[in-house]
């Protein structure tokens, strides 16, 4: 009866949350029962057939998926290992410079390319890497250095996607270390000072075991997404010449499913990526609000 | 040392305006001059904005254009619209229910729906081909509504309880105390989704096919990365007027037209948007 009064009373804050619950239903809860399709044959006209496991038996003895399964993985380290010290790097040097205007010069221009979509920023490197008139190109041939068509290039395409994923996002990414380091006590570092500690000394025996916490948190954190690799970057940048280490998972279900048609088949390898996907985040968050108490929410 | 770190930070800037300002001199490059424009060059050859004029009058450059501000506009106001109406009911403890609600918004967070389930769905509302579904589409980000629920509770609960002494409902007090006095929140998530709606590109591409619906992210992807000038330009891909176009300059320009409006809003995004993201990371 409480319970029925409460309701009478505050009806109108129950009607005010019916759109955004109605939202989430039609857009998130319809769609994720739809992934059972997963186990399904897909019908134009009546029922989907139930076929049990059959399309993940054709998934895991798939040389192709097992190809982009590599490519996930290796891709995503790559970036992982080489472009996670640089923001940290890039808050630690940021922090150096006391002069205001020049900070903020710094900051503004390095967070920039965070709000590009991946198609400019695709657009931007594809100029700024083409073999005949591309700026990299045109400094290394007046090095005397051999020019090279990095897009269509399996040998160095990857490093196209970790070097363009760091100039996108190193930037922004030092945000979050850069309010860590701003909230040291400046009394550690005067006290070092004092005993004759070095301005790199200081960084490295101060500043560095102080954000600790945050760069553990970070990198947990990072480590929920590990099977994404970049959707939207990979996607823009990818050709057909790289396709054989460049297609990742994601890319690979919108074309098999998008592009071909095989709905049920594209729908197997998304909820393959999907459960892991879920086993790190929520592995990921419990253990970062144990170890540091920060989560993802 | 100190040298050392400023002349670093600075090439770090440079590699990022670089390229960016090699686009905009050569998408100002007379047509005629294009051709002499390389990757390295700052300045244009001869200055003329006849690139832009082309641009500007193209059906589908202008249209995208359009169609993008469209969706960006609309797409923002039904977010911002149903996430501070969400955020209003959550933030309030003493709401019935609200463990459930948010237990529900966090498997909202974890399980993301796959691509074909959305898109089968999406066919079967009806939505191909309707700016509705560009509008629709993450209607509400969870993420953000507990941001918002964060700026909301950071109202002092007095003047909650005055306006309800003076016989103020649920809706007036959202409406007339809540939404006025988060204007820092609502700032900040509004260019949260402003940006994320004039980013989208892979949805409007899968489900709209029909060209005049396109948002310029979907041309400037047809045009720049799949280098398909036919499309764009029609069949008179290589006469303007009588005068010869140059693609790299279409293609710089385009690329320049899809970034200004970020560069307009941008002293904003650096006061709100940064700030809120710090929040949301750093606050609980």
């Amino acid at each position: 009866m409480k319970v029925l009064k409460r309701l009478r009373q505050d009806w109108v804050l129950y009607a005010m949350l019916a759109p955004p619950l109605a939202y989430f239903v039609v857009f998130h809860v319809i769609p994720i029962l739809g992934m059972r399709l997963a186990f399904q044959d897909y019908r134009i006209i009546g029922d989907n057939v139930w076929v049990g496991t059959k399309h993940f038996e054709v998934l895991f003895s798939s040389p192709a998926f097992l190809n982009v399964l590599r490519n996930t993985v290796i891709i995503s380290a790559m970036k992982m290992i080489l472009g996670f010290p640089v923001p940290i790097l890039l808050a630690i040097l940021i922090n150096e410079v006391t002069q205001r205007h020049f900070r903020k010069y710094v900051q503004s221009v390095v967070y920039l390319p965070h709000f590009l979509s991946w198609v400019v920023i695709a657009g931007i490197w594809i100029k700024l890497l083409s073999p005949s008139e591309g700026a990299v190109n045109l400094i290394a041939d007046f090095l005397g250095l051999p020019t090279v068509d990095y897009m269509t290039s399996k040998d160095h395409i990857r490093w196209v996607f970790v070097v363009s994923e760091i100039w996108r996002s190193a930037g922004w990414d030092s945000i979050i270390y850069l309010a860590a380091i701003m909230s040291i006590s400046p009394a550690l570092y005067e006290a070092a000072k004092i005993d004759g500690a070095t301005r790199l000394q200081s960084m490295i025996h101060i500043t560095l075991p102080q954000i600790v916490g945050t760069i553990v948190t970070v990198f947990i954190l990072n480590l929920g997404f590990f099977m994404s690799a970049g959707f939207d970057q990979v996607f823009n940048m990818m050709n057909d010449a790289v396709i054989s280490v460049a297609d990742i998972l994601d890319t690979y279900v919108y074309r098999i499913g998008i592009v071909n048609g095989q709905f049920a088949y594209s729908t197997a390898a998304s909820l393959f990526k999907g459960v892991i996907g879920i086993v790190l985040i929520l592995g990921t968050h419990f253990t970062s609000k144990r170890l540091t108490g920060r989560g993802l929410w | 040392m100190k040298v050392f770190i400023h002349v670093f930070l600075f090439l770090c800037t440079l590699a990022v305006l670089l390229p960016l300002v090699n686009l905009l001199a050569v998408s100002l490059t007379d047509p005629a001059y294009a051709h002499l424009m390389d990757g390295l060059d700052l300045w244009p050859k001869k200055f003329s904005l006849f690139t832009y004029e082309v641009l500007l009058k193209n059906r589908l450059i202008a249209g995208g254009l359009l169609n993008s501000v469209f969706i960006t506009a609309a797409g923002t106001l039904l977010n911002l619209l149903l996430t501070t109406m969400a955020a209003y009911v959550i933030a309030r403890n003493d709401f019935y229910g609200k463990g459930l609600v948010v237990f529900f918004l966090i498997v909202i967070l974890v399980f993301e729906p796959g691509l074909i389930p959305e898109y089968l769905l999406v066919k079967e509302l009806g939505l191909i081909n309707t700016y509705a579904v560009l509008i629709l589409y993450k209607g509400i980000n969870v993420y953000y509504l507990f941001i918002m629920m964060r700026y909301f509770q950071d109202v002092p609960n007095e003047l909650l309880e005055a306006a309800r002494i003076d016989g103020a409902g649920h809706l007036r007090i959202y409406a007339q105390v809540m939404l006025p006095l988060s204007k820092a929140g609502i700032a900040t998530l509004g260019l949260f989704y402003g940006v994320f709606h004039w980013n989208e590109y892979f949805r409007s591409m899968i489900y709209i096919s029909d060209q005049r619906k396109w948002p310029l992210q979907v041309v400037l992807r047809q045009f720049v990365i799949r280098q398909d000038n036919a499309t764009i330009l029609g069949g008179y891909e290589h006469l303007f007027g009588g005068t010869i176009v140059d693609f790299d300059a279409l293609q710089a320009g385009t690329i320049i037209i899809a970034i200004v409006p970020l560069l307009l809003l941008y002293p904003m995004i650096l006061k709100y948007y940064a700030k809120g993201a710090m929040e949301g990371g750093v606050k609980e």
